[in-house]
């Protein structure tokens, strides 16, 4: 069983030719490179925060994981974002290079090709997409109610595990909710009722015309009146943007 | 390139592939990755929906393609995920031998794994569960064990109804199963630990006799104290009428489990029936 000795003695670390990881040949040049054992450090790091969703820091990457290496950090983390590329389709990118913050981006949206129709064409994030659709359609916020109608049509149902999202009523009333995509509000009355709306992160990151491109299949039609609430939000969301000075990529 | 003076350590890979020192460079399309993120989401999938996955992950990447088999798709992953020291591993559940696919972490040998989602007196209790369920005859450890060695977590003091909680978590997040009030390993758990588990406690880990994997739940024979994976039991007593133990050939005297059949399964239909609990008791 391979193991990789995580002491931070960083002796002299078997590795192998970068850039080909697996060599057709038998022999395989051991050539002393301590730097990738950072490197796969980093990679299982970032998986971590992709996962979670969690903003990545060149201060934490040094803090958690190049440690002494920090001289080669801009090496370690180009390898490391190499082997994301390669094994995962994630990008890293820096949206902030005055305080080096980095963000994963799926690249394997991007290729998708939007045929959104069957229930098993939709990439976990369309879970989210959907539900906020919905939400915008009703105006700010929409019952619990009527986002399982439309999810239910779309064979995802809240007693039923889904074998991408798996438990879809834990998803959307919980992960989302506090990874800050979504909020879920109890109304007034009884039995308790909740609705949900627009979280604070969906406002900053969701662009206008990703709206468009989920909506149009779901409603699979442009209501004239509906048209118009597109394009007054389409705008109050390029100002908003332009304020806070979040870069928007329409 | 380095820093300072380093120790040269020489170590020697096992070539664990059946091809002996050549190995077919893996080839990464996005229908690869596209399976590896949600698999990585899911922690860990039974094989059902891992080939549902697998089929859904060409539907959106690649129409026209044909399916690769599995067990290449697979590998081929896994020879592109190697110098990264990640693995899609496969077990099975030690109850009835279902086959588990997980993405395991080899470069961290510890319940760190799961640290980022756990405090640290959460993951403290996680570590004495694991203890009580190594030590145990059975397998399992009960809820009223584990909690009252709440008083001696490390970090944040714990009250017993938060530790019910946090175990909870544990059997969501699929590192623990909960069965009648007490606690076993998830297969999830077993497939991510297996190293940790071998090298932290050598003297009170057990070994299946068969596949001589790491063993948590199983069949022990009375005489010599062999044990058995259910699943092990199952595929080893197959053709005979007589089971014997395979060390020291006295009787085996449980009951000898069926061996899990994919097609019975997916008859029963996606709802899934209660599995029979198959835990024979040590006493």
């Amino acid at each position: 069983m391979r193991t990789l000795s995580c002491t931070d003695s960083d002796e002299g670390a078997r590795s192998q030719d970068e850039g080909s990881p697996s060599s057709s040949n038998g022999a395989e040049v051991l050539r002393r490179d301590p730097l990738n054992k950072k490197v796969v450090l980093l990679v299982q790091f970032l998986l971590q925060k992709y996962k979670k969703r969690e903003p990545i820091t060149k201060a934490d990457m040094l803090k958690f994981v190049i440690k002494r290496y920090k001289y080669h950090f801009n090496e370690i983390l180009k390898r490391a974002s190499e082997h994301m590329e390669l094994a995962f389709g994630v990008d890293l990118k820096e949206v902030d290079p005055v305080r080096h913050c980095y963000t994963l981006v799926n690249k394997l949206d991007l290729t998708f090709d939007g045929t959104m129709h069957e229930e098993e064409n939709m990439p976990k994030t369309g879970l989210l997409m959907i539900v906020l659709g919905v939400i915008f359609m009703k105006g700010s916020c929409a019952p619990e109610e009527e986002v399982w109608e439309v999810l239910n049509m779309m064979g995802v149902y809240a007693e039923r595990k889904h074998f991408i999202y798996g438990e879809p009523k834990k998803v959307i009333t919980q992960d989302l909710v506090q990874l800050k995509y979504l909020e879920y509000r109890q109304l007034h009355g009884d039995p308790p009722r909740y609705e949900f709306l627009w979280g604070p992160r969906a406002r900053a990151e969701i662009t206008s015309k990703r709206k468009l491109e989920v909506n149009a299949t779901i409603l699979g039609a442009f209501p004239s009146h509906y048209e118009k609430a597109l394009r007054e939000e389409e705008e109050s969301l390029w100002n908003r943007c332009s304020q806070s000075g979040i870069y928007c990529n329409g | 390139m380095e820093e300072g003076r380093a120790e040269r350590r020489r170590r020697t890979e096992a070539l664990s592939h059946p091809q002996g020192g050549t190995r077919r460079a893996g080839v990464m399309t996005d229908v690869h990755r596209r399976f590896l993120q949600l698999l990585m989401t899911h922690g860990v999938l039974e094989e059902w929906d891992v080939r549902r996955l697998q089929k859904h992950c060409y539907r959106v990447h690649d129409r026209t393609g044909a399916v690769e088999e599995l067990e290449d798709f697979i590998n081929n992953i896994n020879s592109v995920l190697e110098s990264l020291y990640i693995e899609i591993k496969k077990g099975a559940t030690e109850d009835d031998g279902r086959p588990v696919y997980a993405l395991v972490n080899l470069a961290t040998t510890s319940v760190s794994k799961m640290a980022s989602d756990f405090a640290e007196n959460e993951l403290d209790l996680f570590r004495k569960a694991l203890e009580l369920i190594i030590d145990s005859d059975t397998g399992f450890a009960s809820s009223t064990n584990i909690l009252n060695l709440v008083d001696q977590l490390k970090g944040k003091k714990m009250r017993k109804k938060e530790a019910e909680q946090v175990l909870q978590k544990f059997v969501q997040n699929k590192w623990l199963i909960e069965k009648e009030g007490e606690f076993t390993l998830h297969s999830r758990a077993i497939l991510e630990m297996e190293q940790y588990i071998r090298e932290t406690y050598p003297d009170a880990v057990k070994i299946c006799n068969i596949c001589h994997s790491l063993l948590i739940q199983g069949q022990s024979c009375e005489t010599c104290g062999i044990r058995m994976h259910l699943p092990c039991v199952a595929k080893y007593f197959q053709p005979s009428l007589e089971p014997r133990c395979p060390h020291c050939n006295d009787y085996w005297p449980h009951e000898i489990p069926e061996v899990f059949d994919p097609e019975k399964e997916r008859e029963a239909g996606p709802s899934k029936v209660s599995k029979r609990s198959l835990r024979s008791r040590q006493h």
